[in-house]
């Protein structure tokens, strides 16, 4: 049972480890698609990040990995674009919040050519 | 005095209001309609979604075209990697100029998941 829930704990922090991976690798290829001036600088740089993915793809250790994926995150958070493209109605995006609904209770008083009424 | 000949001009300029007849009613709302706008015209149909999402997981590299079909599972039936399942998401998120949160972008893990997300999503164009 102790063998049962070692094992456990084991599936459960590689499924941890391989969301990591997962949302290291997203979040790297789109700040490769924002810094990629051209479409053919990103399908280049977007092989050579999958190359350094594929390199580190058998570690088996549990730290190895950790020790990876923390080293990944790091050289991540160094080349984050200032400004990076994000879809204009999205959070963070040029559009987003432009023309806001008004909040319920103003409205416009419709009494042109009645003031003297 | 001011005010007397403010009323007398504004009586003259004034256009008298008319209650509408039925005709005048139905002139009225041609006008409202607005038939030359193209606003609020991209809403997808979702058979062009399938074929769009279809045509970007053909068009993937690592995939045999002739596997696919709009039940695949991209890991199992199509042999595709979990690194290859975001370069997957990523994609469809370019082809439908989506934001996808980081969450849902985890779960979309087949085909017919991806048709249903991006069907139901408001701002898929």
């Amino acid at each position: 049972m102790s063998a049962a829930g070692a094992a456990a704990g084991y599936l459960a922090r590689r499924a941890a480890q391989k969301e990591r991976v997962r949302l290291l690798y997203r979040r790297a290829l789109k700040d490769t698609l924002t810094w990629a001036v051209n479409r053919h600088h990103f399908y280049q740089h977007a092989s050579d990040l999958r190359d350094k993915f594929e390199a580190n793809k058998h570690a088996e250790d549990l730290d190895t990995i950790d020790r990876l994926i923390q080293d990944g995150e790091a050289k991540y958070e160094k080349l984050q674009h200032p400004d990076p493209y994000i879809v204009p109605w999205a959070p963070g995006g040029s559009k987003f919040s432009r023309n806001l609904p008004p909040p319920a209770g103003i409205e416009i008083v419709y009494d042109f050519g009645k003031e003297d009424d | 005095m001011a005010s007397a000949l403010r009323g007398a001009i504004l009586g003259h300029v004034r256009v008298p209001i008319r209650t509408l007849d039925r005709l005048g009613s139905l002139s009225c709302l041609q006008t409202s309609i607005r038939s030359m706008s193209s606003h609020g015209d991209d809403h997808l149909t979702r058979e062009e979604v399938v074929d769009r999402v279809l045509d970007v997981v053909k068009s993937f590299p690592k995939v045999d075209p002739a596997k696919v079909n709009p039940d695949v599972h991209f890991q199992t039936d199509l042999g595709l990697d979990s690194l290859d399942n975001v370069e997957i998401v990523m994609a469809l998120e370019e082809e439908f100029k989506l934001e996808i949160p980081d969450k849902e972008a985890d779960q979309i893990v087949s085909c017919p998941l991806a048709v249903e997300y991006i069907a139901a999503h408001p701002m898929a164009s």
